[in-house]
């Protein structure tokens, strides 16, 4: 070969390289100059992501620290039937994982006009991870935080629920949404190829909620709620309450309403059983009320314990005649005695004494017709007729605890008062936010100590021989307290019901150093004497507190 | 080398990404799990439960109510 033609090839070759490599100048100019913003911009748009960051929802414990409310990791699967290529295959998986109706979900997963449908909202994970290793094409999964109540009916009117967007929407877990549920956080990533995350651009972080720390005891809890359970279905009542709690600090142990549900699924529940009718639910309290005018009397100076009152078996007020509740011949009793037997016409008697604008006004003392505070959501003021409202026979049935509507919370309240000195202190439910004491609870004197303490005496008469209450008596211990008995007014307004009542009795104990306070309330029991339906639930449930708390007897002898 | 450095000191932030998302996901795993192990922990103490148990896989009953006694010296 010629050196011509050899040279010929060369120059053939650089030429043809020379445009290659000019070629590959001119894309990378093309690529990074001219079309270096659209493309930047595309680029961007799949690898760049922002990402909300979910805030843990705090966690509610009891006193003691168990947990009663907390999140758990869920999974929500959703399908996007656009992408679905075999809506039957889909829909039959989903049934056998989560358990869900094949024949159910099947038109969704075929409407191809949806680009989104939940499968389950917050399925449980495993369930949901069996469904993932199917990798089916169109169904997808993400991370959602449950609610779950590990103790199931325990507190469950007091916790209330937080509904599917991790809401608040009933009880403390409405209360205290704002501090339980926190702030989500945002993030821009960077992500390669793979979907892996190789930068962070921008970081807000999450506000997790804050946890709450309750003043109830899930052990009292629960054995409230037990006590109730048997005794409502004992005594064919409607429904019960039962409140424990400590005088001296308004610290709520125990809060309970029968029926109860189960607050994991509280969608299912009634109106009804999820209400707390400790603070929504109002009853005539009858002879419990009968503290009030006996206060009143006694802190007026117009009698001491053992004034002797001459009482006929009944008495006549305006248009009304009022009687014992057992027949009995005209006697002599002290106000004791009164207390005791719990007397309708002693009671009126004391109250007539008082006259209307003083036992209105003592009414008012003890925080009927008023909110206690408590913090809960839709706590009623209750029902107090205004002195100017008040007609000739008001104060032949005020005394008695008709004509008034009263709330388990503020006759529970209105007992502390007594046990605790004469102090009433506002009974509350939240102990610690976040490690920090809750808010300062209310105080007030209601009745001098001394006073108080007469009426601590006077009301353990009730729990002895020839009381209404002995039912409640606890060995061991001085138990103060008194029953209640109470026809429910007639729908129509005209009188009272001679079939359907209220029985209660509400006590402290022990009697000489008051630990607890606690109420029990039977809606329409077949056998209608709180001495002889609640006073034995309250027995019950004392002694367990007693011995639960390790509360030293303050009469070993008995 | 320049270059070579400039390159070298990227791919390094890139792996420390990498895995601050990956320790960022054990995190989250971690909380859920103790979350998980939290409700069990409730669940178990449940005084129903309890109760249930006892009765049942333990063939207990429920102890008499407690009965205090003093006892005076010298008698």
């Amino acid at each position: 070969m010629t050196s011509r033609v050899v040279n010929r090839r060369i120059r053939l070759l650089f030429v043809l390289l020379s445009l290659a490599l000019a070629g590959s100048l001119a894309r990378a100019v093309w690529l990074q100059g001219v079309r270096a913003q659209p493309l930047s911009r595309l680029a961007a748009k799949q690898q760049r992501q922002t990402l909300e960051l979910p805030a843990r929802r705090g966690t509610i414990f009891d006193r003691n620290g168990v947990p009663l409310a907390l999140g758990e990791q869920a999974t929500t699967v959703y399908a996007d039937p656009t992408q679905i290529q075999n809506a039957r295959l889909v829909a039959l998986a989903a049934e056998k994982a989560l358990g869900l109706d094949a024949e159910t979900i099947f038109p969704q997963l075929k409407d191809t006009s949806l680009a989104f449908v939940y499968l389950q909202r917050k399925a449980d994970s495993a369930k949901a991870e069996r469904l993932r290793k199917r990798e089916l094409p169109g169904v997808g999964f993400y991370t959602e935080e449950r609610r779950r109540y590990p103790q199931g009916a325990v507190g469950a009117q007091v916790l209330g629920f937080a509904g599917q967007d991790n809401r608040g929407l009933a009880g403390v877990e409405l209360q205290l949404d704002d501090v339980l549920r926190g702030r989500p956080g945002r993030e821009t990533v960077i992500r390669d190829p793979f979907g892996r995350v190789v930068d962070v651009l921008s970081e807000t972080s999450e506000r997790q909620g804050r946890d709450v720390f309750l003043t109830l005891d899930h052990r009292i809890q629960a054995k409230a709620e037990d006590v109730l359970r048997r005794t409502a279905r004992q005594w064919g009542a409607k429904s019960a309450t039962a409140l424990v709690l400590d005088p001296s600090s308004g610290e709520i142990y125990a809060m309970a309403t029968a029926p109860t549900f189960d607050a994991n699924r509280f969608a299912e529940a009634s109106q009804d059983k999820q209400r707390n009718r400790t603070a929504t639910d109002t009853y005539e309290p009858g002879s419990t009320f009968k503290l009030i005018p006996v206060a009143g009397a006694l802190s007026e100076g117009l009698v001491t314990p053992d004034s002797a009152l001459t009482l006929a078996t009944s008495i006549r007020v305006a248009d009304r005649v009022i009687n014992e509740h057992e027949p009995r011949p005209t006697v002599r009793m002290t106000v004791a005695d009164i207390v005791a037997q719990s007397s309708n016409v002693g009671a009126i008697t004391l109250g007539q004494q008082l006259g209307s604008e003083r036992l209105a006004s003592w009414v008012a003392r003890f925080g009927f017709g008023k909110r206690t505070g408590l913090d809960l959501p839709g706590e009623t003021p209750g029902l107090v007729l205004p002195l100017e409202r008040w007609s000739g026979s008001t104060i032949g049935n005020l005394p008695i605890g008709q004509g008034i509507a009263v709330t388990p919370v503020q006759m529970a309240a209105a007992y502390a008062a007594v046990a605790n000195n004469g102090v009433w202190v506002q009974p509350h439910l939240v102990g610690r936010v976040a490690g920090r004491s809750a808010a300062r609870v209310g105080r007030r004197r209601i009745l001098t100590p001394v006073i108080a303490s007469q009426l601590a005496t006077m009301l353990t008469g009730v729990v002895a021989e020839g009381g209404t209450g002995l039912a409640a008596a606890v060995p061991g211990y001085n138990v103060a307290g008194k029953t209640g008995t109470a026809a429910k007014p007639l729908s129509d307004g005209s009188g009272y019901s001679t079939s359907r009542y209220v029985a209660s009795f509400v006590g402290f104990v022990p009697a000489t150093r008051p630990r607890l306070v606690i109420l029990v309330t039977l809606d329409e029991p077949t056998t209608i004497w709180g001495g002889l339906v609640a006073a034995p639930a309250f027995q019950e449930l004392a002694r367990f507190a007693l011995q639960y708390l390790e509360v030293p007897p303050d009469n070993p002898e008995n | 080398m320049l270059l070579v450095g400039v390159v070298a000191v990227n791919v390094a932030v890139l792996r420390l990404n990498m895995q601050i998302e990956e320790l960022g996901q054990q995190r989250l795993e971690l909380e859920a799990r103790n979350a998980l192990l939290e409700s069990q922990v409730s669940s178990t103490l449940a005084p129903a439960r309890i109760e249930r148990e006892a009765r049942t896989r333990l063939g207990l009953v429920p102890a008499e109510e407690s009965t205090y006694v003093e006892l005076r010296p010298g008698r």
